[in-house]
């Protein structure tokens, strides 16, 4: 968390979530109508989602977000 | 409009428009410079051309070119164009602030961008909500 109380990185379930259903990042991608880049950089943490496309991501895996994405631990970078 | 032409065509044919405008321009102006517009036509084709080519990559680029973007490609492309207006906005102040220190004729364009830019600016937190906060309870 950044100190204005932001969240620049947020650890996330979606690489855990994605190879535990055997799906690759494009086949997710298509699941979820975003590019391929897209699903890399929520799994590395580079880019925060916004929130329907979070919820979108939660129920694809049948999750809530809060499960989904943890904003008290920071994304490995 | 842009809803009839297939997603991957819209740019390219934004392109191909402003190029053949451009090309027009240069062959009303007439004179000796009438083969600029020739040149132009040709720029412009092969900029189509490579427009096109690039939509059809699985990159953020080429997700832009075709029209196609996600959020976060649209969000970056946002990005993009408000570094690039930034960049625009300190061009023409300091062509306005060369053009009055040399006592040139040319201040005029650096100042209409100015103030197109600002207006465009206003008209942007006006348009996009700047003023949502006005009710409270």
């Amino acid at each position: 968390m950044t100190s204005k109380g932001t969240f620049t990185f947020m650890r996330n379930q979606v690489r855990e979530q994605r190879t535990q259903q055997g799906l690759s990042q494009a086949e997710l991608a298509a699941a979820l109508g975003v590019s391929r880049q897209t699903v890399i950089s929520i799994e590395s943490g580079r880019y925060l989602p916004s929130l329907p496309l979070a919820f979108t991501i939660a129920r694809f895996f049948g999750l809530t977000v809060d499960k989904m994405f943890d904003p008290d631990e920071e994304a490995d970078t | 409009m842009t809803t009839f032409i297939r997603p991957r065509l819209r740019k390219p044919a934004g392109i191909a428009v402003a190029g053949v405008l451009f090309a027009a321009a240069w062959l009303v102006r007439g004179g000796p410079l009438w083969w600029v517009s020739i040149l132009a036509v040709i720029m412009t084709a092969v900029r189509v051309i490579r427009l096109y080519q690039m939509g059809a990559k699985d990159t953020d680029e080429g997700a832009l070119a075709g029209s196609r973007a996600d959020e976060r490609q649209k969000l970056l492309s946002l990005q993009s164009r408000a570094l690039a207006c930034n960049f625009a906005a300190v061009a023409a102040f300091g062509g306005l602030t060369a053009a009055i220190a040399l006592d040139a004729g040319w201040w005029w364009p650096f100042l209409v961008i100015l103030v197109v830019g600002g207006f465009g600016y206003l008209l942007g937190l006006s348009n996009y909500g700047a003023s949502e906060d006005v009710e409270q309870n």
